[in-house]
């Protein structure tokens, strides 16, 4: 991952991350600790492999997706690039899949975010950093690129190619925020806005999403979101749980990747 | 330890912190400012809802004998191993039935009626917990850890909340308001009643109801077919789900014989062990094997 104040434009995945998505893929097909979520999507993909396809597929293409291009190449994921990947489908996902993509890309940014964390904490960039800490960034990285992978297996199954890039209308945001970050107290505060912007967005997409299958998925996730809230806010010294509801605001649309 | 009553160390008192009430009740007023913007969305759904429901029942009675039956065989079959499901689902019969069992003609609004009254006598019984909780000494009076004290009574309003928007989206939809416990639930909060001699019993027997409520929801949420009602449950999972990410947290302090690190000091982040870092979230997708019947607590 890149250093902050160096190349504020990068909010890349490395190669490496991308073997461990992977790998998590694999992991949620075979771990039989999540067995709702693996029916959900094991429920999704069957609807999307047979005679649904059309109603959730649309034109079946990817937008903004499918692309590798700036993973640990050091080049800016930020823009309108895109890559195909092999023989998968090309154009505009649709319905369903258009949210899976969306929540896709959030996840990437969460786990590159988490990633330059933990790299200008290695380069000691953000002054001490508690234990706690860096435990609870090794661990919600690892689970939002699980969530990504999860995300990506629907999308797979349906013939394209995997989400591999940041939400690309936040990065700028992300990137300009990340630059200003000096200390802990600075990443955790980023943090909390990217995961208080996931929540949001699983929150929305379950009224948004037509399959029962996608809300599973979304419902599934949602909470592990809020959950990372509440301990960013007891870390950051903040009430953990301050709203009786979960809130709407931040929530992203379909229209960051609409093209 | 996720939800699970079991024996846990009791706190030493002289080791509880010494926290700023001012500073705590700032922070809470601050958090029901945030709250009161919050509640926006859900009042908004909720509104939908009584339009929704006005047309609903303007069309015809509604059959809760049949509901409760769909129901409650969803429920038997997908709220996990305590309940039977755990089979089917292993043997990925699950997946292919609940895809029938969500189909339209098994998701109507009856059943959101039961799964909502159900979800009420769950905050129901979350409500008079706290309350009972918050008599005893070391949780709501002077011996009582600052923060725990300020989460129990913060938490008990939430939950009162929670009962309140499930009761009107209710009685929106045509049902009753369920005001009583989830009657299963309420049998396991008498049972631990004798047993809640310190913090720590107290924390695993709300980790449990918080639990329970939080895989309720998660579970439920698919099921339901009113698009309000599905959107008022989804404000409120990730808020139970918080709550067991605090109770899992401060578990694990009580365990370690650290209480005085639960507090909201600033810099106590440094003072906290690594494990603390991730123990509120032991779980990438949220699971819903604890999850209550849909039907346990609807009304007949």
């Amino acid at each position: 991952m890149k250093r902050r104040n160096q190349n504020p434009g990068v909010m890349a995945i490395s190669e490496h991350e991308l073997t461990v998505m992977t790998n998590d893929l694999d992991q949620i097909h075979n771990d039989v600790s999540m067995p709702a979520m693996k029916e959900a999507l094991g429920e999704w993909t069957d609807e999307i492999r047979t005679s649904r396809r059309g109603f959730l597929i649309g034109a079946g293409a990817v937008a903004g997706g499918a692309v590798l291009a700036a993973c640990g190449s050091g080049s800016s994921s930020s823009g309108s690039s895109t890559t195909s990947t092999g023989a998968s489908k090309t154009g505009k996902l649709t319905g369903d899949l258009a949210i899976a993509a969306l929540a896709a890309s959030l996840e990437n940014l969460a786990v590159a975010a988490y990633g330059d964390v933990l790299t200008a904490a290695g380069q000691n960039k953000l002054g001490a950093v508690p234990p706690a800490v860096a435990t609870f960034v090794t661990t919600a990285k690892g689970q939002h690129a699980q969530h990504a992978s999860a995300w990506n297996s629907a999308i797979v199954a349906a013939g394209h190619s995997a989400i591999t890039v940041p939400d690309p209308a936040l990065v700028p945001t992300v990137n300009a925020a990340f630059a200003k970050v000096t200390d802990v107290v600075g990443a955790a505060q980023l943090a909390l806005m990217l995961e208080g912007i996931a929540a949001a967005t699983y929150q929305n997409g379950i009224s948004v999403v037509t399959a029962d299958s996608s809300v599973k998925v979304a419902a599934s996730i949602q909470p592990v979101e809020m959950q990372h809230i509440a301990i960013l806010n007891f870390a950051l010294g903040q009430y953990p749980v301050p709203d009786a509801f979960s809130p709407l605001t931040g929530a992203r649309g379909q229209g960051d990747y609409s093209g | 330890m996720r939800g699970r009553l079991k024996e846990v160390r009791t706190a030493r008192e002289e080791d509880s912190p010494d926290i700023d009430p001012g500073a705590m009740g700032a922070l809470i007023e601050e958090s029901q400012d945030i709250h009161r913007d919050a509640m926006v969305a859900t009042a908004t759904s909720l509104d939908e809802m009584v339009e929704n429901g006005f047309e609903a029942r303007a069309q015809g009675e509604v059959d809760l004998d049949e509901s409760r039956y769909q129901a409650a065989r969803r429920s038997r079959l997908f709220t996990g191993a305590a309940f039977g499901g755990g089979l089917l689902a292993a043997a990925g019969v699950g997946a292919v039935l609940q895809g029938v069992f969500s189909s339209p003609a098994f998701a109507a609004s009856p059943t959101d009626v039961q799964i909502l009254q159900t979800a009420a006598s769950i905050e129901a019984l979350a409500v008079a917990t706290y309350q009972t909780a918050l008599t005893l000494p070391f949780i709501g009076g002077d011996s009582a850890n600052p923060v725990v004290k300020a989460f129990s009574t913060t938490t008990m309003q939430q939950h009162q909340q929670h009962l309140t928007a499930f009761n009107a989206a209710v009685t929106t939809l045509g049902g009753k308001a369920q005001t009583n416990p989830d009657p299963a639930l309420l049998k396991v909060v008498n049972a631990a009643k004798p047993g809640l001699t310190g913090p720590g019993p107290v924390v695993a027997l709300a980790l449990e109801l918080e639990q329970g409520a939080a895989e309720t929801y998660v579970a439920n949420v698919a099921t339901l077919s009113d698009a309000n009602a599905k959107k008022v449950i989804a404000s409120i999972m990730g808020v139970e789900a918080q709550h067991a990410a605090v109770l899992l947290a401060v578990q694990a302090l009580l365990n370690a014989n650290a209480p005085q690190l639960i507090t909201l000091a600033a810099g106590n982040a440094a003072n906290l062990p690594a494990a603390a870092g991730s123990v509120g979230f032991p779980q990438a997708f949220y699971p819903t094997d604890q999850a209550r019947p849909a039907t346990e607590g609807a009304m007949s």
